[in-house]
């Protein structure tokens, strides 16, 4: 018997090398469509101005970057085919590839990487990524020297995916607003893909850049972004095989159900870099929240094993602290108020927040991102009456769709919301824009959208983002966090279970560290 | 209103119109029927809380659990562990107020509309019946949701939402009554003998047009129910407020899985919705004297 299973177990594991073996060997294919589904929709398609997923899976597509990188998290060269960052750490050095061009046909020379630098410091609302540089040199077309005030660690990172993406100056450079410039919605960029109609809402399609500055790329002929109303239908239209790819999919029953099908992958690969965290926001501008004792209090009364474990099946992971556990810079040792209600009612009554005839405390209104009820309104839901056990009456705040709810939240018009912030990879791009004085920003979303001020901590911050040694650096991260953890400007509750869904006819599928946050260049669909 | 007297004891004694429409009305069974259900589920709503006194909100149980598995919730739990039976009695207070809201607001607008236009014809008709129709040819659940969408989705937000899109029809069937009745000997006398247009409209004509009025707004109570059910399937419910269609529009995520979240608030409106109309059906005939022959 046991032989037996030994072998069986042997002719599985040999079938499964040689089909492994047989995919990785074939030639991909040239040609065809790939439709990815989301519900979510992009404001517009420059994520040299705006974050987020919904901006940066087409923008990944329509423009390339200096370097990119691989599911190691090891630069390759891309735009640049080779870099080097000075002994002082304070600049790099890009040398861009000749005979590249936009989408237009004209070539990409190191003025266009200077202007897309200068824009995307000035606009994007990661501040941190591009505040250090201080100018960028062109001595000639193909080279390009970036200039920073301090060491820069992150500064490699922060030229892959969506981060910097290289705009035509002449395109872009007209004196416009970059922030509502018409060519957001009309990109011209010089990624694998050029935008041929991008209706919000419905869809968005790319089609191959034949002019594509490396040789015998892309393989697909078009990328179809389709948009759905709600995620049921969604599955159902993946379950059906009208998609072939799903990517950021969260909700555990649609996982669950995606699995069972044959035709398709389920995996988590390619979210490493994203570290996507979803949390409980005060704005401690408000007049009770302005109480540390009060935003102690309600970290103390959440249960976050009840959300992992009850709302997401055990599909997520709790989440402490400000970095995600997958980062070299996670510090788990940082305390995370697990759940004690009579604590929660000692500092509110320490506070001076006395109940009242009906037993509530004060009461407090909560938003919560429209489209992602597993992690959001569900969420909220599960905190109104959890928070009711401690006298706060909370209630929820529907907003209609995500610009409503984002023009709340960044107009600092709010009391708590719900809210997924990412990481993106390097604390500095990531995290500090979150907790920063200098990034209180009204009207800017996921900026410091709490109104939180520690110079302490903006201190610790600024050290750890110009530090080169990576254990020094790890260090002032854990004590930062600690800072941070003990001010609750925000509830740390869980990562979120990102997953992408894909047909098994698509080979190459995007997972490297930015998922599909990346060109997928290398993406082919066999017949 | 009647110039015959009445005291004449040779004369058969008229029925009181009342009267007579709840005798044709209570040889309906189907109409009888209606009543029984919706008086259920008015008394449930109005005393169910009381007797059964757990917090829709609060969560009891391990999420969707099925029915008769626990006896913390008979009717098992929604996906967040809340009681399906406790939301079900406390929701259909909000599902009945914003049905009867609507249509208390769908009869103000429609009968002032149509009381106007049909009384006055003329200009008046004519930009009031522009007004109406500009109304009419609207599609009201994405009016509707327009309007929810602009004042964020509350139960009077809701409420008026439905009223504004559903009163043209309400307007028209009263201007057609007014214009006929208008015409009536009874209202040439009122005016003959100095009535003015006020008392001629609100006192003579409109208890005369009053009979499928009623009709119709009775019928539109079981419409805006329908109608909020469907807002909060797309999602554009009040949070705060438990209510049959936040039931459904939470629920309806994990359908595949879970048929009870869904399916037992779906039923509730279903029975609301039969129970209403069939007593709409049964007042039509107990109000219309040609049917009331069949």
């Amino acid at each position: 018997m046991k032989t037996l299973r030994g072998m069986l177990a042997g002719a599985a594991i040999a079938t499964a090398l040689v089909v492994t073996g047989a995919v990785q060997a074939q030639e991909p294919v040239k040609g065809g469509t790939l439709v990815i589904g989301t519900t979510q929709k992009p404001r517009h398609l420059n994520p040299a101005v705006q974050s987020g997923v919904a901006t940066a899976v087409p923008g990944t597509q329509i423009f390339a970057t200096p370097l990119r990188f691989d599911a190691e998290w090891q630069p390759q060269p891309y735009l640049a085919e080779s870099w080097e960052v000075a002994d002082d750490g304070k600049s790099i050095t890009l040398h861009l590839r000749k005979g590249a061009t936009f989408h237009d046909g004209k070539p990409i020379t190191s003025g266009d990487v200077a202007f897309s630098v200068k824009t995307v410091k000035e606009n994007h609302p990661f501040k941190t990524m591009y505040g250090p540089v201080t100018s960028v040199d062109t001595p000639d077309e193909q080279t390009a020297v970036i200039n920073f005030d301090a060491p820069h660690p992150a500064a490699l990172l922060a030229m892959s995916s969506a981060l910097l993406p290289i705009l035509p100056e002449h395109v872009y450079g007209d004196g416009q607003d970059p922030k509502s410039h018409p060519a957001n919605s009309q990109t011209v960029g010089s990624g694998p893909f050029k935008l041929v109609e991008y209706k919000p809402g419905e869809h968005i399609i790319l089609e191959k850049n034949p002019d594509y500055f490396l040789e015998g790329k892309p393989h697909l002929d078009r990328i179809i972004i389709k948009n759905y109303k709600d995620v049921t239908s969604m599955v159902l239209a993946a379950d059906k095989g009208e998609i072939d790819m799903l990517p950021f999919l969260t909700s555990t029953r649609d996982l669950d159900r995606l699995k069972k099908n044959d035709a398709l992958e389920v995996t988590n690969q390619g979210y490493a870099a994203v570290g996507p965290i979803n949390w409980l926001a005060f704005n401690t501008k408000n007049e009770i929240l302005k109480d540390l004792k009060v935003r102690q209090a309600i970290a103390y009364a959440i249960d976050r094993n009840f959300i992992v474990n009850a709302l997401h099946s055990g599909f997520s992971t709790p989440v402490t602290g400000p970095v995600v556990s997958g980062s070299p810079f996670a510090a788990p040792d940082v305390n995370g108020y697990d759940l004690d209600l009579d604590k929660a009612n000692a500092l509110l009554d320490e506070a001076g927040h006395a109940r009242d005839g009906d037993g509530t405390r004060f009461k407090l209104s909560l938003d919560y991102i429209p489209g992602f009820a597993e992690m959001q309104k569900t969420v909220a839901e599960y905190l109104r009456p959890q928070l009711k056990k401690v006298g706060i009456e909370v209630k929820l705040r529907a907003s209609p769709d995500f610009p409503t709810w984002a023009k709340r939240v960044s107009g600092h018009d709010f009391d708590m919301s719900m809210d997924i912030v990412f990481n993106w990879g390097d604390p500095v791009i990531g995290v500090h824009r979150t907790y920063l004085c200098s990034n209180i920003r009204e009207g800017v979303i996921w900026s410091n959208t709490q109104s939180y001020c520690n110079e302490e901590v903006d201190t610790l911050l600024g050290q750890a983002g110009t530090e080169t040694d990576q254990a020094k650096r790890a260090d002032l991260y854990r004590k930062a966090q600690a800072m941070i953890v003990d001010d609750v400007p925000l509830v740390f509750l869980n990562e979120l279970p990102y997953h992408t869904v894909y047909d098994k006819k698509i080979g190459n599928a995007p997972l490297s560290i930015w998922g599909p946050m990346a060109p997928m260049d290398d993406v082919y669909k066999s017949q | 209103m009647t110039v015959l007297d009445t005291k004449d004891e040779s004369l058969p004694r008229a029925e009181h119109p009342a009267a007579e429409a709840w005798r044709v009305f209570r040889s309906r069974p189907a109409a009888l029927f209606g009543l029984l259900l919706l008086s259920i589920i008015v008394i449930v709503s109005l005393f169910g809380p009381v007797l059964y006194a757990v917090d829709p909100f609060e969560i009891v149980w391990a999420p969707l659990t099925p029915p008769f598995e626990t006896e913390t919730a008979i009717l098992g739990t929604d996906n967040l562990g809340r009681d399906m039976l406790a939301g079900l009695i406390v929701g259909g207070r909000a599902t009945l107020l914003v049905g009867v809201t609507a249509a208390l607001i769908t009869i103000i607008i429609g009968i002032l509309v149509g009381a106007l236009a049909g009384y006055y014809l003329g200009w008046v008709d004519d930009v009031l019946m522009r007004i109406t129709e500009f109304f009419q040819v609207l599609p009201p659940l994405l009016f509707a949701m327009v309007l929810v969408t602009l004042f964020s989705p509350s139960l009077p937000v809701v409420a008026m939402s439905i009223g504004i899109v559903s009163w043209p029809a309400t307007a028209r069937l009263a201007r057609a009554e007014f214009m006929r009745i208008r015409g009536l000997e009874y209202v040439s006398a009122g005016r003959s003998i100095g009535a003015r247009d006020g008392r001629l409209i609100w006192r003579v004509i409109l208890p005369n047009a009053l009979a499928p009025l009623i009709v119709s707004a009775t019928l539109t109570i079981g419409v805006a129910i329908l109608f909020e059910a469907g807002l909060s399937f797309l999602g554009l419910s009040d949070p705060n407020t438990m209510s049959w269609g936040l039931m459904i529009g939470s629920g309806r995520q994990y359908v595949l899985d879970a048929w009870w979240v869904v399916t037992l608030p779906g039923a509730m409106i279903f029975l609301t919705v039969l129970g209403v109309s069939l007593i709409g059906d049964g007042l039509n005939d107990a109000f219309n004297p040609k049917l009331r022959e069949r």
